[in-house]
């Protein structure tokens, strides 16, 4: 059972290595697709707010997790 | 016929995924042949493989069943969070936040964390250490197979992409036999933050294929995706190494 868990928890943490990166990922992947789906743009525009937007969350989500470890209060894992 | 543009980076990001997984599934087999011997070793080895060929068999052809545009957006979406995931930590190693990851650090550690497990258990030792191998070969095989099947599936490209992971596997064996040590020298973080970077392209190619984005340049756009990322992740990089101050 040991093996089953360590699979699932390994499996999990492939795609959910960060909780917030993971919601904020989810969350442009879903205004790309309200873009696409739900307006009149042309499925372009969403296509580029998609890779933009993914973009900006890596360079966003290194810069938190570096301030992170920065900052006193945190201790290193 | 298989066109370079399309097949290219699906053989590329398998095979270099894949030999960043094997090293470290390699590094946990050495430990276990070392101290037990290569008996245990080899068969916790084979029955991990045997469980990843099953688990292939068996989910493989359910692939097929799945709507295109569908299987595109959920694999798109499962390799964005993969992807950018294994880039920011890539990133994050590159700017020196984190440590690299370290092949003969983890030999040691495993292999002090084994003999430990041993001392403390009743149960027979080789058993215990075959279940060691057993177990880093199907966690990481798991990370290679879901590679595969994501930047193959999309585009019928899952043989290429399937040799390109085997490709990796014989290299690192070869390797690995020839110098019987943890394979240390293997640039990991560099190995990794690329492969970040292509699987970050393919994450946003294949989710916006998904929704009916048409791609301007089709495949060739790909190209241009693992550009940026690439860009993205070096200047996060760069822009972390410099101290960070606190405004108050």
């Amino acid at each position: 059972m040991n093996i089953l868990k360590d699979v699932f928890s390994e499996l999990f943490s492939m795609f959910v290595a960060d909780a917030r990166l993971t919601a904020t990922i989810l969350a442009t992947v879903g205004l790309a697709a309200v873009l696409i789906d739900a307006t009149s743009l042309p499925p372009l525009a969403g296509g580029l707010v998609l890779l933009l937007g993914c973009i900006a969350v890596l360079f966003l989500s290194v810069r938190r997790e570096a301030k992170r470890r920065a900052s006193p209060k945190s201790g290193s894992y | 016929m298989l066109e370079w543009s399309t097949a290219g980076p699906a053989v590329g990001a398998a095979f270099l995924a894949s030999i960043v997984e094997v090293v470290e599934a390699f590094t946990i087999v050495l430990v276990v042949a070392t101290l037990r011997g290569w008996k245990p070793a080899m068969l916790g080895t084979g029955a991990a493989l045997f469980v990843l060929a099953a688990i292939v068999v068996i989910l493989g052809p359910l692939l097929d069943q799945v709507p295109l545009h569908l299987l595109q957006l959920v694999i798109g979406v499962l390799l964005l969070l993969f992807g950018i995931g294994w880039l920011r930590k890539a990133a994050l190693r590159a700017g020196g936040v984190i440590p690299l990851h370290d092949e003969d650090a983890i030999f040691a550690k495993e292999t002090a964390g084994l003999t430990a497990e041993v001392e403390r258990r009743q149960t027979s030792q080789d058993w215990i250490a075959g279940i060691a191998a057993f177990k880093a070969v199907l966690l990481e095989g798991l990370e290679v197979i879901f590679i595969v099947i994501a930047v193959g599936a999309g585009r019928g490209m899952l043989w290429p992409a399937s040799l390109g992971a085997l490709a990796a596997c014989a290299l690192v064996l070869l390797v690995g036999v020839i110098a019987h040590r943890p394979l240390a020298r293997v640039p990991e973080n560099t190995l990794k933050f690329g492969v970040g970077v292509m699987l970050s392209a393919f994450g946003v190619f294949w989710t916006g294929e998904g929704l009916g984005v048409d791609w301007p340049g089709q495949d060739l756009a790909l190209f241009v995706f693992a550009a940026l990322f690439l860009v993205a992740g070096l200047t996060a990089a760069r822009i972390v190494r410099k101290p960070i101050e606190v405004t108050v």
